[in-house]
């Protein structure tokens, strides 16, 4: 299943994530409609300016076992048995807070919301964009990332492809490496020698 | 393998999934006091304001039991356990056999030692019995007392405001949750309290209640004054129901000592909730901190190692959080450093622009505790950070400014 992918060394901080986000959760779907609309969309990805001013995109993580589902007190907070998408029922949500104390990475923002009962602060957090999914689009906030530090894939793929990028950069750096004369099969006796000295040496 | 669980309360509510998730054919048995579809014990104070409805509170279906293929022993207590052989016996003269045990049997409210505490409309406010018995007799009465300064007595006394009912607090600290908050925060917290219309006594205690024909018409505090008054909400706390478990056997402080796995001294007896007293993460030591996410998370850990699928529980928080009015306070660890003790440094930090305001403890390099007012939403990312323990490598004032989601741009909250 194919699935949000943070990678926040790749964001330049532009925020237009968050523009998406919060357009797709308007009743316009546009970004001038949206402007004007009251409760005003709010984004349900956060991007914050780290130490030195790098951009990271926050989002919800979606945990198993998710720590906001257990320290609900109205059980408002369920998960999409299909997806595993942890989901919010505003209709339930008392705008407690006892969310945000839960969890770990501070993705939860409280406000009057389209989905919510009018007038109604609740609890809003990323909905994994279940209804673009069902109609095959990728989440708004991947579609709008320009930088790769949000995609949308299997986490093994995701995962295989980092392995690769730093095996990548591992790699010797040009064309002199191995050294003339040092065939690829005595370059790997080398290293098992080594790495048995080390065991020896223990270290 | 035959699994017992005493209690219906959350801890045993999410320890039973927790065994059903993983283990569809044991036996499993559950003992509960209460006979109601498990409900949200924090949402009391909503039934007495009005905001839910019973039905709103219910948190799981009433065919809760039936549906995971629990034996539920419902309207009945343990009164007795016995190690060897391992059995409970119930009030009802029930004895039920277990392999593992779970006593997750919560807690008593703590009513006070005073003359006169026993009247009709004097209430703890725990269950939903209290709850709805608050209501009824609010309907009638005029004036209510709230006794106690902690988190119950200040959503008792908001929710009684709420309904319109003048409502006089009476609390022995010159602040409302004076245990968790600094006198900063807690008097503002008290501002807000008699802004919204709650006449707030500080220093005082409640000596005696006065009634006629049975039920409360006043009470009287330890300078002599009376406060008239047809209803009374006490908030005083908490006792853990453990009579039934014998201290020659297990091992018990203020309440069930348990490991990190939530084990009791007796292999195979574990504890968890209001009940069980756990190791303190803020503090050190083990302490009883009944509070309901915690029981939650101590009833999912209960449950995996109930199974022999370690889960480790590293100990408990004491937190709170509460919207009073135009005021959000998030509070955890320890908010003011105890007194002759060495090593903290507290940072205290007030933002006019945002309207907010914050203090963070320090213990050598790690953060012990916090105190947020307003702008509370990133409030679980400093928790996790006293959870862990981890020690920081920012210095401490920028803990007070980074965010992950405020930048300024206005689309942002």
């Amino acid at each position: 299943m194919k699935t949000v992918q943070v990678h926040p060394e790749r964001c330049v901080g532009c925020m237009q994530c968050m523009t998406a986000c919060a357009v797709v959760h308007s009743r316009a779907g546009t970004l001038f409609g949206a402007l004007a609309e009251v409760p005003r969309p709010r984004p349900r990805i956060h991007v914050g300016a780290g130490r030195w001013n790098e951009g990271f995109p926050n989002r919800c993580r979606h945990c198993d076992p998710a720590p906001c589902i257990l320290a609900c007190l109205p059980g408002a907070i369920f998960r999409d048995p299909a997806g595993g998408t942890v989901l919010i029922d505003p209709d339930r949500c008392i705008n407690c807070a006892s969310c945000a104390m839960a969890c770990p990475f501070g993705v939860l923002r409280f406000h009057p919301d389209l989905f919510a009962p009018a007038g109604k602060t609740v609890a809003v957090k990323c909905d994994n964009c279940l209804e673009r999914q069902q109609e095959g689009l990728e989440p708004a906030c991947v579609e709008a990332c320009k930088s790769g530090a949000l995609t949308f894939e299997e986490s093994d793929a995701a995962l295989r492809r980092q392995t690769n990028t730093v095996a990548a950069a591992l790699s010797p750096v040009d064309d002199s490496w191995p050294p003339a004369g040092i065939r690829h099969a005595e370059l790997l006796r080398f290293r098992r020698t080594l790495t048995e000295l080390r065991r020896v040496a223990g270290r | 393998m035959k699994h017992l669980v005493i209690g219906g309360g959350i801890a045993g509510i999410v320890a039973l999934e927790t065994i059903r998730r993983h283990d569809s054919r044991a036996a499993v048995t559950v003992v509960a006091a209460e006979d109601h579809p498990p409900y949200s014990r924090p949402m009391t104070s909503a039934l007495v304001a009005g905001t839910a409805s019973p039905a709103r509170m219910c948190l799981r279906p009433e065919t809760f039991f039936a549906d995971l293929g629990i034996t539920a022993v419902i309207g009945d207590r343990v009164v007795a356990l016995d190690i060897e052989p391992r059995a409970v016996h119930t009030a009802a003269g029930r004895r039920i056999s277990f392999d593992r045990l779970l006593i997750a049997a919560g807690a008593e409210a703590r009513l006070p030692d005073v003359p006169g505490a026993d009247l009709d409309g004097i209430f703890p406010l725990r269950t939903i019995a209290d709850a709805e018995g608050i209501v009824r007799v609010a309907a009638t009465a005029s004036r209510a007392v709230v006794v106690g300064g902690g988190l119950v007595g200040c959503k008792a006394a908001l929710a009684l405001r709420h309904r319109g009912l003048p409502v006089t607090m009476v609390i022995t600290s010159s602040w409302p949750l004076s245990q968790q908050l600094d006198d900063a925060a807690g008097m503002m917290l008290r501002a807000e309290m008699e802004e919204s219309g709650i006449t707030v006594l500080p220093g005082r205690s409640v000596a005696a209640f006065r009634g006629n024909g049975g039920r409360v018409t006043a009470a009287v505090l330890d300078d002599g004054r009376e406060l008239a008054a047809e209803l009374a909400v006490v908030g005083k706390g908490v006792v853990p129901a453990a009579d039934f478990v014998s201290r020659k056997h297990i091992r018990t402080g203020t309440g069930i000592r348990v490991s990190e796995y939530l084990e009791t001294s007796v292999p195979g007896i574990f504890a968890a909730g209001d009940v069980a007293e756990t190791f303190d993460l803020a503090g050190g030591g083990w302490r009883l901190n009944a509070i309901w996410p915690e029981a939650a998370e101590q009833g999912r850990a209960a449950g995996e190692n109930m199974l022999g699928r370690r889960t480790a529980y590293p100990g408990s928080l004491a937190r709170n959080v509460i919207r009073a009015g135009r005021l959000d306070l998030a509070t955890a660890g320890v908010t003011v450093p105890p007194k002759g003790e060495t090593g903290f440094t507290v940072v205290d930090h007030l933002d006019h622009r945002r309207g907010c305001r914050r203090r963070l403890v320090f213990h050598d390099d790690r953060l012990a505790g916090m105190v947020l007012v307003n702008r509370i939403a990133e409030a679980g990312r400093l928790m996790q950070l006293i959870r862990t323990r981890r020690p920081l490598t920012l210095p401490p004032d920028l803990l007070l400014e980074i965010s992950l989601g405020d930048c300024g741009w206005p689309i942002c909250i």
